[in-house]
């Protein structure tokens, strides 16, 4: 790639846009670029009226030159259209430029805005939207944001030209011209009615294709079962099914599309009609030369382009506005809560991390277990003690209330692995040491505490291998036992591991039980777990009842006296 | 890992045969309706042609002028419609061949055999259902009937100028090369430039997914500034990869406006200088140099669809590439003579020579339990596999009823054996037509009594619609645990007289899972069911305890038997059930 005379995109800091409207978000966005967009204008107007003017040189090459036979005039002429012809050609050129840098200034910082939005949201983005959802902004509507920057300088040219043309017929004919000025808008409006039907088929076409894409991808990914268990021959009938309504939406759509398509032809040939009759008679009448009759045909065959970049442009600002307010329904999502100004110092030392409201007291170098007959129940628990509930109160960090700290500080030294943490693409040791470089020795006895060695020697490349998007191409158990080494990895004061084992196998869930106090020696460590196992390890266990201390002890004690617990743990039948 | 195939040049050329020669009619139709149009569309030019030859010998009247306004205006009206037929007929034929591409693919899909499908990934298939249908869909819908037209209108146009003038169209000719070699260096290098593009794009929408859908991981972690530099980083690859492509058009688009300003010129100048010496008239010299802008637009189009319709063959080649892999499973075959299920001398090898499993025998008794432990790696779901026929050993063989499972017809063997593994997925559709794959005729009672082996029943008849609720992402989403129960009941109603459960009930808390386990277990009384698992109390529950170590059974038995054993199995059982070494002794 040669060096580029302008800056690269995206921009370092896409700035903060206002929430309220979409038209003050596409305002924003234009504010941002007005001086690419006014070049750009510049451009489509050279570019518009040049295709305008070249009629005019034709007229007189036709007038100068061949009627009044001067081969010299012809060939000024002539040279003129090429000219002409030249400048279109380079100002069309730099028209697209502009108008793809346009587009990209304004896409690629709607898609940096969601972007930066979302990687701070925190799980509040998801609560609010699907993931899909998202991603469909970021794919569709940011780029149809983008799309009006593209199109609003051939916009301008259209307008220009439209009215070059007008003053040029004016000049001759004062009917002609307030024909041509009148007629183009009053023909452009007439396209609006099949707009509407056409629109309405489009999305209906959309959302049908949407969901028969989504049965094919259901139907990949669900193909192993479908081969093992059968009915492959019901799932083809019901995609037959949907791929005949689309197919039939599809076909709702040929009518309208088709009428506007030929709609914007047709419509400027009654302005040619008209014209060319004006025209003639004109000449007839030695008003007009006959060149100039030739000129007002082609400016009104020309008339069709301004027309259909006119209607073209009204379509692309709806689609835009449309997609900016999509865009702030996700900007307008709050991010994460922040503490009280000034936020404390993180303490060098503490000796507990406590939940006045469940009872639950976490010890510094201690293991402790929380056991619960639904694991569920102690997510609001570890919720408040990780701090990713907006309502942490009663939660102490010895005696200053975890709310005084900052987020960030939290989120540094407490760490929470929930249920099912997420892998992300990347290679191997990036994503397990997302916080920042470690040794591959220190890795490397991560993973072995994790009994995750043998997923690392299953790979090309150890380390360096690529983990694919979402892990996907882990199994289940092997996923958990990576996203166990990489919390291991932020060696976090304080650890929370939510049913860190729940699929991985006995045997290795011994291996982990026994390599993990060694691995968290001298830290403070949370198991929400009811695996005899890793409770094991554990130098004092909680039992919880709906998010509530019911009892307290020790695994052995607890094993020795409590009947509930015994029941939760070692899953015996004895009531 | 080996990608599915693509098709080749030909092998595409003759698939796009046969679906033009099953829509021959309907495309001759829709040809003949552009040409039409475009016949028509070439009568305005002429009619001005012969006004300026009027004008110019001064035989101008009243009439003659309404005659040829009339001429055109009929013209004009006649080619407006007829381009609206044809559009409309395109688009329909479009939406046809279309929707018959999408359906002959997806039965391709749906005859692969999971191994192919394993070796390349469900990535792979899973972008050409996507991307490239996606991909299609515009080739097919637009950009072909696009460029048809275009093609029409192209050559009619060229006519027409020749029968005018042949001499005075020359002219035009000399923009020809610029065109065509500007256009055959732009394919050559934007082609892989937009496919660059589109990659592109596709990171970017994979990370904004993970990043959407870890919310909360990255939270956690405090993963969001990395996350934002990804996807930084993967909006300066879709920027480069535009610009790339940009570049390309930027040498591209002068040249042929250029060429097309030079082909107007030229004639102009040409015919004009015929009209000067009297070989052509002032009106046909019009009327060319007419055609020759007129020409512009569909001579665009031509080139412009090129790089479209070249992306739409790759694609094409893709899909129609899947539906050369082909299971190599016999239709028919022999009927196992009873339900015994034996594993002579088994070896498994993946690709890289290393053994999974070596020289494993194993008899089963038809209507036992049998429970298979060991650590991972040790083999345990390789011989599930195989147990299933979803895969072939290496060395050996495993029989059902004296026949090998490869032998088997793909439904005899779904009658037979059955496999349910830890990774489920539940389909789009309702709780029952996830529950009736295998008996889409299932009766309602049926499905209630499955749902009531695996603990189900009453979580179902709480969902808003019971049976009939809409499951899947856009429906009501169901835990991982409820997935695995509905997995389960699945198999309870396809009924086949041997089960292989692999890690079936992890995901269920250690409780119900024992629970589910029991009434599955009443159920399938008589049925013989080999369970994977690692919860210890599902190998005390069996007939039998398999114990796998390294790829090999290192212990057969009952569990009160390797209690005795004093081996893997006695030491394993003790530390679960905290009980100690020196209590036990």
């Amino acid at each position: 790639m040669p060096h580029l005379p302008y800056r690269e995109l995206p921009d370092a800091d896409p700035g903060t846009p206002p929430t309220q409207s979409p038209q003050r978000y596409l305002a924003w966005l234009a504010r941002r670029q007005g001086g690419l967009l006014s070049l750009n204008a510049a451009f489509g107007i050279g570019w518009m009226v040049a295709q305008a003017l070249v009629w005019a040189a034709v007229g007189d090459a036709i007038d100068a030159g061949i009627v009044h036979r001067d081969p010299r005039a012809l060939l000024a002429w002539v040279a003129l259209v090429m000219g002409l012809g030249i400048v279109q050609a380079l100002c069309g050129s730099f028209r697209h430029q502009l108008a793809v840098t346009n587009w990209m200034h304004a896409a690629f910082r709607t898609s940096h805005i969601i972007g930066r939005h979302i990687s701070a949201t925190g799980d509040a983005l998801t609560d609010e939207i699907p993931a899909g959802d998202v991603v469909n902004t970021v794919m569709a509507d940011a780029m149809r944001v983008g799309g009006t920057f593209d199109s609003s300088a051939r916009f301008a040219g259209s307008i220009v030209s439209w009215l070059v043309v007008s003053c040029i017929l004016l000049a001759t004919s004062i009917q002609l011209g307030v024909i041509v000025l009148v007629g183009v808008p009053v023909l452009a409006s007439l396209t609006v009615p099949l707009m509407r039907p056409l629109h309405r088929a489009q999305a209906a076409q959309r959302e049908a294709a949407g969901r028969l894409a989504a049965q094919a991808s259901d139907t990949v990914t669900g193909l192993r079962i479908l081969r093992g268990v059968g009915g492959e021959d019901v799932f083809y009938e019901n995609y037959q099914r949907q791929n005949e309504r689309v197919r039939c939406t599809g076909v709702t759509i040929a009518t309208p599309q088709a009428a506007l398509e030929s709609g914007q032809i047709l419509l400027p040939a009654v302005l040619t009609v008209i014209v060319t009759f004006i025209g003639a008679h004109d000449v007839m009448n030695g008003q007009l030369q006959p060149g100039q009759l030739v000129s007002f045909f082609g400016y009104t065959t020309f008339l069709t382009t301004p027309l259909r970049t006119a209607i073209e442009y009204v379509i692309t600002v709806t689609r835009a506005y449309v997609g900016a307010g999509k865009v702030l329904r996700i900007v307008r999502i709050p991010s994460r809560f922040e503490s009280t100004s000034p936020p404390r110092e993180w303490p060098e030392r503490f000796a507990a991390l406590s939940d006045s409201r469940s009872g639950v007291t976490l010890l510094r170098g201690a293991i402790v277990g929380l056991v619960s007959a639904d694991s569920a129940d102690v997510v609001p628990v570890v919720d408040r003690l990780g701090r990713f509930s907006a309502d942490s109160l009663g939660v102490m960090l010895d005696d200053t209330p975890l709310e005084d700290f900052a987020l960030a500080d939290t989120r540094r030294h407490i760490v929470v692995s929930e249920i099912e943490p997420r892998l992300f693409s990347g290679r191997l040791r990036e994503e397990l040491t997302p916080r920042g470089v470690i040794d591959d020795g220190s890795i490397k006895a991560a993973l072995h505490a994790a009994s995750a060695t043998e997923v690392l020697e299953l790979l090309d490349g150890g380390l360096a291998a690529t983990v694919e998007e979402k892990g996907r191409s882990f199994s289940g158990g092997q996923r958990q036992r990576l996203v166990l080494a990489r919390a291991l990895l932020t060696r976090a004061d304080i650890l929370i591991l939510v049913e860190p084992t729940s699929a991985v196998d006995a045997h290795t869930e011994e291996r982990i039980a026994e390599r993990l106090r060694s691995a968290r020696e001298g830290c403070c460590t949370a198991l929400v777990t009811s695996s005899p196992l890793l409770l094991e390890i554990t130098d004092d266990v909680y039992l919880l009842d709906q998010g509530v201390v019911v009892d307290h002890g020790t695994h052995s004690d607890l094993l020795s006296r409590s009947a509930r617990y015994r029941r939760i743990v070692l899953r015996t039948d004895e009531p | 890992m080996s990608a599915l195939p693509t098709a080749s040049f030909v092998e595409v050329r003759a698939y796009a045969r046969i679906l033009i020669r099953r829509h021959l009619v309907s495309f001759a139709f829709m040809l003949s309706l552009y040409a039409l149009a475009a016949i028509a569309a070439l009568v305005p030019a002429y009619v001005v042609g012969l006004l300026t030859n009027a004008a110019t010998s001064h035989t101008l009247t009243n009439s003659k002028i309404t005659e040829l306004l009339e001429v055109l205006a009929v013209a004009s009206l006649t080619s407006g419609l007829l381009s609206f037929l044809g559009r409309r007929r395109s688009y329909i034929l479009g939406e046809r061949i279309f929707a018959e591409l999408r359906g002959s693919f997806l039965l391709s899909v749906l005859g692969l055999p999971v191994l192919a499908v394993e070796r390349a990934g469900t990535g792979d298939l899973l972008s050409r259902t996507t991307s490239d249908v996606e991909a299609m869909s515009r080739t097919v819908r637009f950009a072909l009937p696009e460029w048809l037209v275009a093609i029409v209108q192209t050559l009619l146009t060229f006519g027409a100028m020749f029968l005018v003038s042949s001499m005075a169209s020359l002219a035009c000719l000399v923009s020809l090369p610029f065109l065509f070699f500007a256009t055959r260096y732009y394919l050559r290098y934007a082609t892989p430039g937009y496919r660059r593009e589109r990659i592109s794009y596709a990171s970017l929408a994979g990370t904004i997914s993970e990043t959407a859908e870890g919310a909360r991981t990255v939270d956690a972690l405090q993963l969001g500034e990395r996350q934002n530099r990804r996807i930084e980083s993967n909006l300066r690859e879709n920027f480069y990869a535009e610009m790339y492509t940009l570049l390309m058009r930027m040498v591209w688009f002068p040249i042929t406006e250029g060429a097309f300003a030079l082909a107007v010129a030229s004639t102009l100048g040409w015919s004009g200088l015929l009209a000067l010496h009297h070989v052509i008239s002032i009106g046909a010299a019009t009327t060319v140099t007419l055609y020759v802008v007129q020409i512009n637009d569909p001579l665009d189009r031509l080139v412009s669809w090129l790089d479209e319709l070249q992306m739409g063959q790759s694609s094409l080649a893709r899909l129609v590439g899947v539906s050369g892999v082909h299971d190599t499973r016999p239709l028919t075959g022999p009927e196992p003579a009873d339900e015994e299920l034996r594993v002579e001398s088994v070896r498994y090898a993946y690709g890289d020579g290393r053994d999974v499993l070596t020289d494993v025998s194993l008899v089963i008794r038809p209507g036992e339990r049998l429970a298979i432990v060991g650590p991972s790696g040790a083999g345990k779901s390789t011989l599930g596999r195989l147990l299933a026929g979803m895969d072939a050993p290496t060395g050996g063989v495993v029989t059902l009823g004296g026949v090998a499972l490869s032998e088997l017809p793909l439904s005899t063997l779904r009658q037979h054996v059955l496999l349910v593994t830890q990774e489920n997925h539940i389909f789009l559709g309702t709780v029952r037509d996830n529950l009736a794959l295998a008996q889409p005729m299932a009766s309602d009672d049926a499905i209630h009594a499955a749902l009531q082996a695996v603990d189900a029943l009453a979580w179902v008849r709480q969902l808003p619609d019971g049976l009939d609720t809409e499951l899947g992402t856009t429906g009501h989403v169901l835990a991982p645990a409820q997935a695995q129960q509905i997995a389960l009941a699945r198999l309870v109603l396809a009924d086949p007289h041997t089960l292989i459960l692999d890690e079936a009930t992890a995901l269920l808390d250690p409780r119900a899972a024992r629970h589910l386990e029991r009434s599955l277990s009443a159920v399938l009384e008589g049925r013989t069911v080999i369970a994977i698992a690692h919860r210890l109390h599902t190998a005390h529950d069996a007939d039998r305890v398999c114990v796998m170590v390294e790829g090999r059974i290192t212990e057969l038995g009952s569990h009160d038997e390797l209690l005795a054993l004093r081996g893997d199995y006695a030491a394993l059982w003790r530390s679960w059930r905290h009980e100690t070494n020196a209590d036990a002794e």
